[in-house]
């Protein structure tokens, strides 16, 4: 029996990969125009490498894509469990960036972060396919996922990294509109939520990241530090318009006055650039991924294979929606980027593993 | 394998019929934020744009960087070395030229410069270039100022403003030491020590701009303007000031950085010209109080950035004015290394300073004849006339029977072999020979007849001018190494946030201070005795103890048969003198190097050490000494041929 089934290619999910190519050509091209501000003539070093990426990354996808997805299941553990070595090994030699100790090997070329996110996807759809969570009506039940949830989001605390932390926690709250909880266990779990919260501000917080929140909630009150990333990057969206300036044409991203442009402010360039026309499509292709990406969880007859899926579009999702709310001043400064469009190894890669699953799922939605 | 997993798989799948997944809840929360997405940008961009728009429809936002100007460098007193001052800046944004031939002909004509020039100067860059402005002039003369000010409004895309520039205030005063500054390199870029700089960003260079760039930098600020049609500034939307780089007081006394500096440019009219290097240190806590490293070069040529003609003329140089000799030039220590040996000697109990020794002018070893710089010899001296004539011979013997390893030994509890370890970099190490450093080394065996040479501060012996000065405030002190630095503290630009460095503290050497008090007195000898060979380093009123050395760059044979002017540059002797005072209580020691001054260092250096510790005294008497003449005649008393000044 081969790897790659007959049935499979024939079911080949051509819709997804095309949404998948818009936005990657999108992303590519925007970050053409951030990366240039500031260079000159000829390509920067960050879309060559980019570009690089975009090569390896392609090779990944595909692997995802055709190997059996079910071999991903039996090897559930042990991915998971490499990936918290990953992360534990980060914390011994990691390279502190930023305040936090997220990146792996000298010049933030690879962070494990990344990756454990999609380890726990692979975890929890694993569970969650032995554990069905339709039968899943208590909160004690819980506590096996929880403890799955826990280890990877504890030692991603270890090392600092509190945006990651957040965006980990909501990767794998994904799953919860799907268990059939009573009304009173919701509230408990609120209730859980809002002490944890005051607990963290006051004990888990460092002061950079106490002010990045006040920074969010009054923008002017010091707008040196973050909440000047934060009034900069408004300037530079509102300056888009309806039409936008125009490819390389915006004076906010070409002169330089937006942080981090090329990474987690990426979304800004597009807005001022492509105005409320171009950034409206880029959602809007974003969306349809995301949807499509939920019909294959939909669609699928394997119940690891739906909640894989489910996982895996989480993955997606919450660092698109945390980085855009932060862009557009909607939410506070978190380094997180944008899948598809931000500059960054490990993010483009761990979105590779994302899509390329998603297509495995979906063309062997017929298979069983 | 696969086929058993996946019977299991159909099982489970069965019972998770997918009707009962509810994936339609996870859609309608992704929809409900990216609708919030969408109005979000709708308000930003269409209602909150649009009333931008509406206010002008050629109004344009202008991004500028407020640069931050760069830390004042002063000197003990408060008095300016380095200094930000505003320069003029005229620069051209391509994008907003209107009509290109008429603005390039008004600007020619305010500038006084050819408007084609100007024209191919700016170009027509194309795409996002457009918006980046062209420097014209980067700092324009104030007369011509006031006249492109007064035609701003026929220049629309013509920005001018005000940028910090570096301005050092006496031109090449302690120009070594401060350093000088330039255009961030690309290779500086890419390192992790400087994160927020980008291309185009001023950095310090070498000195103490390099060194302190960190404090000195400040920080950036921005702001975004409505411009008009014409570039007139019409609202200021938001803006970051900049923070000034903050201030770093020295040791130095720019009185005492003056008389040395002026002590190389006046020096002896007879040496062709003078290079070479001036320590100033203070004994009690190794402050510096003057370095000098001659020749020098003008640091304001690279505060707008150098071009690279006078860049090269620097570098290639052959008299070297960038490099700093206090720090970096090594030379043989000479006859001051007697001091050291002297010191040795008697803390080993090998030498009794009163017992004299026969110099006959020479010294023989084996089959080699070692010579001592007076022919005909210095005839019975002790350890005092030894060290005020500077005979070689007494010490070829003593150097002799302490062998080389002790030398060493000792040179290194005075500091020498090893860099400072002063606040800048490029400090030199010197070099302390011994066996082992030879066989190592060289991987050769150690000669006897290089003792010979070692004991009188030739031969492979090299010894920085700081390294000297530190030497003599060892002297000076007792015993006790003070770590040489130039920062007194760092403050914050208006004076507050005073930060004093960590200094290490004093560190005893295992000196015999006894030897070193013995010692000193023939210092004192050398430089109070009439006949002393450092005589011309004597200030009124003040006890001086020093040591003169001519260290020789080549063999007496290679040049013996020429008279002394006929002796190349590059072959003649250094001239070197070290000295502190008070003899009793130091307050200032000083070392001086004189390259290829072809005559003596009590000549040549020591006059110049003079100079100094005049300056000094006279801004910090002391109580005229009584004992002076007490101790000038005592030590005449012990002298062979006693004779009245």
């Amino acid at each position: 029996m081969s790897l790659v089934d007959r049935r499979s290619v024939q079911n080949f999910d051509w819709v997804f990969l095309l949404l998948v190519a818009v936005l990657v050509i999108m992303g590519l091209v925007n970050l053409m125009s951030a990366a240039a501000a500031g260079v000159e003539g000829g390509t920067s070093n960050v879309v060559r490498r980019h570009v690089m990426v975009m090569g390896a990354a392609a090779l990944v996808m595909g692997v995802c894509a055709f190997v059996d997805y079910r071999h991903v299941e039996r090897f559930a553990p042990i991915i998971f469990v490499f990936s918290l070595f990953l992360l534990g090994l980060t914390l011994v030699v990691g390279v502190v960036t930023r305040g936090a100790q997220a990146w792996l090997f000298e010049g933030g070329s690879f962070q494990p972060s990344e990756f454990a996110k999609v380890a726990l996807v692979i975890m929890l759809a694993r569970y969650f396919h032995r554990n069905p969570p339709s039968t899943i009506q208590r909160l004690r039940q819980l506590v096996p996922p929880f403890l799955i949830v826990a280890l990877p989001i504890g030692l991603i605390l270890l090392q600092r990294d509190l945006g990651v932390a957040l965006l980990t926690l909501l990767v794998a709250l994904t799953y919860l509109p799907l268990l059939h909880i009573p009304m009173r266990a919701w509230s408990a779990i609120a209730g859980l939520a809002a002490a944890g919260l005051a607990a963290l501000w006051t004990f888990g917080l460092r002061s950079y990241q106490q002010q990045r929140i006040l920074d969010f909630l009054d923008p002017a009150r010091d707008p040196l530090s973050s909440g000047y990333q934060a009034i900069q990057s408004r300037i530079a969206v509102g300056s888009g318009g309806f039409l936008g300036a125009g490819w390389q044409e915006g004076t906010q991203t070409q002169l330089r006055f937006l942080p981090t442009q090329h990474t987690d402010f990426v979304f800004s360039v597009l807005a001022e650039e492509w105005g409320f026309v171009g950034s409206t499509l880029v959602l809007a292709f974003f969306i349809a991924l995301l949807l499509w990406g939920l019909w294959i969880a939909q669609s699928s007859k394997d119940g690891f294979g739906a909640m894989l899926a489910v996982g895996l579009v989480g993955t997606l999702f919450w660092p698109a929606t945390i980085n855009i709310a932060m862009v557009l001043g909607l939410a506070p400064v978190i380094g997180v980027p944008l899948p598809l469009f931000s500059y960054g190894g490990s993010a483009l890669m761990s979105a590779a593993i994302a899509l390329g699953l998603l297509l495995n799922v979906s063309m062997r939605r017929y298979v069983f | 394998m696969i086929g058993r997993g996946l019977s299991e798989d159909r099982l489970s799948s069965a019972e998770e019929a997918p009707s009962e997944l509810r994936v339609g809840l996870i859609a309608i929360i992704m929809l409900i934020a990216f609708t919030i997405f969408v109005v979000r940008l709708f308000q930003l961009q269409i209602v909150e744009g649009a009333d931008l728009a509406s206010r002008s429809e050629r109004n344009s936002i202008r991004s500028l960087r407020l640069e931050a100007p760069r830390g004042d460098i002063v000197d003990r007193e408060g008095r300016v070395i380095a200094t930000t001052r505003p320069a003029y800046r005229v620069r051209v944004i391509p994008s907003e030229i209107r009509s290109p031939e008429r603005a390039y002909s008004v600007l020619g004509w305010l500038l006084d410069r050819d408007q084609v020039e100007l024209a191919s100067l700016v170009g027509e860059p194309r795409g996002r270039r457009r918006f980046q402005p062209v420097a014209l002039e980067t700092d324009l003369a104030y007369l011509k100022r006031a006249q492109v000010e007064s035609h701003r409004y026929a220049l629309p895309g013509v920005v001018t403003d005000m940028t910090p520039r570096r301005h050092y205030v006496e031109g090449k005063r302690a120009a070594h030491l401060v350093g000088s500054i330039g255009e961030i390199g690309a290779a500086e870029l890419g390192r992790e020590d400087f994160p927020s700089y980008r291309a185009g960003d001023v950095v310090g260079k070498s000195g103490i701009e390099a060194s302190h760039e960190a404090h000195l930098r400040g920080k950036v600020g921005g702001r975004n303007i409505v411009v008009d049609v014409a570039g007139q500034e019409i609202e200021i939307v938001n803006e970051v000031q900049p923070i000034p780089g903050g201030r770093i007081v020295l040791t130095i006394d720019l009185d005492l950085q003056r008389a040395a500096e002026e002590a190389f440019l006046s020096g002896d009219p007879e040496v062709p010209n003078h290079r070479g290097a001036l320590v100033a240190i203070d004994p009690r806590n190794g402050e510096i109080l003057a370095m000098v490293s001659q020749p020098a070069y003008d640091p304001n040529a690279f505060a707008g950035g150098i071009d690279s003609s006078a860049w090269s003329a620097l570098v290639s140089d052959e008299s070297k004015p960038l490099r700093n000799r206090a720090i970096a030039g090594q030379y043989p220590p000479g006859s001051t290394y007697k001091a050291i040996v002297a010191v040795a000697g008697i803390s080993e109990g090998i030498l009794d300073p009163e017992k004299t020794v026969f110099c006959p002018g020479d010294y023989r070893l084996g089959r080699h004849t070692y010579r001592c710089w007076k022919p005909g010899g210095h005839g019975d001296v002790n350890l005092d006339q030894a060290v005020l004539g500077s005979c070689d011979v007494y010490f070829y013997q003593l150097g002799v029977e302490l062998g080389v390893d002790t030398i060493a030994r000792y040179a290194k509890e005075f500091g020498l072999g090893r860099p400072t370890g002063i606040e800048v970099q490029s400090e030199m190490s010197g070099l302390v020979p011994s066996r082992e450093w030879k066989e190592r080394a060289r991987g050769e065996r150690w000669l006897k007849g290089e003792t010979v040479s070692a004991s009188i501060g030739q031969g492979f012996n090299l010894t920085t001018p700081i390294q000297l000065a530190q030497a003599f405030a060892i002297l000076g002190n007792g015993g006790t190494i003070h770590r040489p630095h130039f920062i007194k503290h760092l403050e914050a630009w208006d004076g507050t946030d005073r930060h004093y460095p960590e200094r290490d503290a004093p560190k005893p050497t295992a000196l015999d201070s006894a030897a070193i008090e013995r010692v000193r007195q023939s210092l004192v000898a050398t430089v109070q005795h009439p006949e002393g060979t450092g005589a011309r380093a004597r200030v009124k009123d003040v006890v001086v103890a020093g040591k003169t050395g001519t260290s020789q760059v080549v063999r007496l044979k290679l040049i013996k048969d020429l008279e002394d002017d006929e002796v190349p540059l590059r072959f003649r002797d250094h001239a070197i003198f070290a000295a502190f005072a008070p003899a009793d209580d130091p307050e200032i020691a000083v070392a001086v190097v004189v390259e290829h001054a072809g005559k003596g260092g009590g000549a040549v250096a020591a006059p110049m050490a003079q100079k100094v510790l005049a300056r000094y005294f006279e801004k910090n008497p002391v109580e005229p000494q009584s004992e002076l003449t007490a101790t000038a005649q005592t030590l005449s008393g012990t002298l062979a041929q006693p004779e009245a000044e």
